[in-house]
């Protein structure tokens, strides 16, 4: 113990030295560390990212490979975590103390975030299952899928966003060689943020890296079309979407969605004042940075969305779902808000 | 080398303060409701303003590509109307250029001008012993609350009515009450006097026409009128990306920078190209008749050359500063002009940190972009504000690491 004492003050010495130079905040050093290290960016394990699979002896390979890129499953864990930042100064010394405390015991194999958010964290088998779902509803549409288990890698998608390229090489390298082991020729994201890297980051940065991508919606748009009369969808209500600004903006998706709620009798569709391309934001990118200002921007957007006096707010991407049920929550607003792929399974459910 | 932890830190708790006041909340809610309304009705009453937008971009493109040619035509032809014009490569010089010009003791009338914020003009002259009035009633009111604009064409977005006659009321040393048509009559009885006994007017422009050399001002208040005609010698002050091949394209820019902006039409368009002048006797030309003697033009490249180097960031070049991407902005809906340093919003974290304020100050707010890109669909010009970001990121990942 006291070993243990005097390495957590050395750390701290260390962490007030690098405090003159040009670092960025803490939490961003954790994500990219996490990344890094344990290949997702909270330090979760394979058995827990790929838990949702364990009894389903989906093969690793196959022609159309299944990603979630574990986020579904690790959005709980963020949203622990930002309940925790929001309650600590960042710039304090008890939080420097804490990153101190991360590093040192991560060298015994703890990681105390992944500990103080799974603490907190309430949401966790729900977004277990939107990933267990996916793979239903994909089969339930005559889809053969493989998933490469408790090996799949995070996209890297947030090395990207906070500027660490060389990062994302060495680790996009890593997991296009496992993608590449499964024989695969079609990758099927459940999030638009993995299939915004995939599609347009991966093939700059990865040679041979020539998949076709695709969002969830969209494979499921593609199989109402092959085989529809496999869409089992049920709701009777009003429906509104929200658009991810990943997927209305950055990969042009629109209309796919709006097509597949065409189908399924029962459902109204009200669109938004803003939606498409003109979608406003959920807040989710900034959780990390700026966790209260994302949380007002998720609480105005679900102003808007609630507006239309719809009963489901649907989305498609694992950082609006989570943003936007956590303003529901927070707020104690009476809307539902699903993913597509929980709207879709709750037909075969029922 | 500083801490970005540490100013990040700092900016973060500026951020959450501004999302947290009412007031900040009250007039931006009511700003954000009227511009969308107003651009909304304008672009439907004016429906070419779409396809003259895709026609500014090309403009701007091409103009970017050979902006120091289009500079040096412009200032020919500024001289040869009679005009003096320089070219300043840092802000350092812009000021030198400006104070030799002033000199000290004099009093300045200033119309509002994003380039002034970017070289603290104000502030400089101030310091040179000079007596200096923000003429935009927003830019007034700042100057009267020691705060920086928080929007580039509505400074004062974030100080509802009933702050402004808290603030008149007490620099008029009378009771204004928080009636809008009362704060402006205020202003406007104050200000008055200072253009007829004010030596200098300084301004920017919006865009430039480089075959004749005339400087387009768009405006609402008649104060850029009154600034740049009344006072004695006239400085203008325009970034090198303002100029334009001709003065066709500088109409076409003039136009699509007000409509976005949210007017169907402004209350004034100044086209300036020289010092005042009449032939009416014997039909000699002669200077400085009703409006200035003197009209000095100082181009300011101060990181543009850079930007415009660049292939990446010379997009960032296009900018009208019309403003819609603020408005459209999910963190600057929430905390105005907090999320900026002299330039705002995701737009403004670019031209930081290029133009003014260099990488560090840029960083916190470009950490702040969430990248959702609704700019880019407001933007006439389609500035893809994302990807810069996403260079800038990866520009300062690689500084830290």
């Amino acid at each position: 113990m006291k070993r243990y004492l005097i390495e957590v003050k050395k750390m701290a010495l260390k962490l007030r030295g690098e405090s003159s130079q040009y670092r960025l905040p803490p939490t961003v050093e954790v994500v990219r560390g996490n990344i890094i290290k344990y290949g997702n960016p909270l330090g979760l394990s394979g058995k827990e990212i790929a838990g949702w699979a364990s009894d389903l002896n989906l093969p690793r390979e196959g022609e159309v490979l299944l990603y979630t890129g574990g986020e579904y499953q690790l959005v709980p864990y963020i949203d622990g975590l930002v309940d925790m930042l929001t309650k600590v100064d960042q710039g304090s010394v008890g939080f420097s103390l804490m990153m101190g405390f991360r590093n040192l015991v991560d060298r015994v194999g703890v990681n105390p975030e992944k500990i103080v958010a799974g603490v907190l964290s309430g949401q966790r088998e729900r977004y277990r299952n939107v990933s267990r779902q996916a793979a239903a509803v994909l089969q339930r549409m005559g889809l053969q899928i493989c998933y490469l288990g408790e090996e799949e890698l995070y996209s890297g998608a947030l090395l990207y966003e906070y500027g660490f390229m060389d990062d994302l090489r060495r680790h996009a390298r890593k997991l296009a060689g496992l993608i590449k082991g499964t024989g695969a020729r079609t990758i099927i994201c459940l999030s638009p943020h993995s299939a915004e890297v995939f599609k347009l980051i991966y093939p700059r940065i990865i040679e041979d890296f020539h998949y076709e991508v695709k969002t969830f919606t969209e494979a499921l748009w593609d199989l109402c079309n092959s085989a529809p009369g496999r869409l089992v969808a049920s709701f009777n209500g009003r429906v509104t979407v929200h658009d991810s600004c990943r997927m209305a903006r950055e990969l042009g998706i629109t209309e796919e969605i709006r097509e597949i709620f065409k189908r399924i009798k029962g459902v109204s569709l009200i669109e938004p004042e803003f939606n498409r391309r003109w979608t406003t934001c959920c807040g989710g990118p900034g959780k990390v940075l700026f966790p209260e200002l994302a949380g007002k921007i998720a609480a105005r957007r679900l102003d808007e969305l609630m507006s239309t006096e719809a009963d489901v707010v649907v989305t498609f991407c694992p950082y609006c779902l989570a943003a936007l049920d956590k303003a529901r929550r927070e707020g104690q607003r009476s809307i539902e808000i699903q993913d597509i792929i929980e709207f879709m399974y709750r037909g075969m459910a029922e | 080398m500083r801490s970005l932890a540490r100013a990040f830190q700092k900016y973060t708790t500026e951020l959450n303060r501004a999302s947290n006041d009412p007031n900040i909340q009250l007039a931006l809610a009511r700003a954000v409701k009227s511009y969308r309304e107003n651009t909304a009705a304008a672009l439907k009453r004016f429906p070419h303003t779409v396809g003259l937008a895709e026609e500014v971009r090309a403009i701007k493109q091409s103009a970017v590509e050979r902006m120091d040619d289009l500079v040096a035509r412009a200032r020919e032809a500024i001289e040869a109307n009679h005009g003096r014009a320089y070219l300043a490569r840092s802000a350092e010089e812009a000021l030198n250029l400006v104070a030799d010009i002033i000199g000290t003791g004099k009093i300045v009338v200033k119309g509002k001008s994003i380039l002034g914020e970017e070289l603290e003009i104000r502030e400089y002259l101030l310091e040179k012993g000079n007596e200096v009035w923000e003429t935009d009633l927003g830019e007034f009111l700042l100057q009267l609350r020691h705060e920086r604009p928080m929007h580039i064409v509505s400074p004062s977005i974030h100080v509802p009515r009933e702050q402004v006659a808290e603030v008149f009321t007490e620099f008029f040393g009378r009771e204004i009450p928080p009636d809008i048509a009362a704060e402006v009559g205020a202003v406007r009885e104050f200000m008055r006097e200072k253009y007829f006994k004010a030596h200098f007017g300084l301004s920017g422009a919006n865009v430039v026409a480089a075959d004749c050399g005339a400087l387009v001002i768009i405006e609402n208040e008649g104060n850029a009128r009154l600034c740049t005609a009344v006072p004695p010698v006239h400085i203008a002050l325009v970034g090198i990306e303002k100029v334009v091949p001709t003065f066709q394209d500088a109409m076409k820019v003039a136009e699509v920078t007000w409509r976005y902006a949210n007017y169907p039409v402004p209350g004034y368009v100044n086209i300036i190209s020289g010092p005042s002048k009449t032939g009416d006797i014997e039909k000699v030309t002669t200077y400085g008749a009703h409006g200035p003697r003197e009209l000095h033009v100082i181009f300011v490249d101060n990181g543009r050359s850079e930007m415009a180097a660049d292939p990446l960031f010379k997009h960032g070049l296009y900018c009208l500063r019309c403003g819609g991407c603020m408005y459209e902005c999910p963190v600057f809906q929430l905390t105005a002009g907090y999320f900026g340093y002299r330039y705002l919003g995701g737009i403004g974290a670019i031209w930081t940190a290029f133009v003014a304020g260099g990488l560090e100050n840029a960083a916190p707010l470009i950490y702040t972009c969430l990248r959702c890109g609704r700019c880019v669909e407001r933007c006439p010009v389609s500035i893809d504000v994302p990807s810069m970001i996403a260079e800038l990121r990866r520009r300062i990942a690689a500084l830290a690491y």
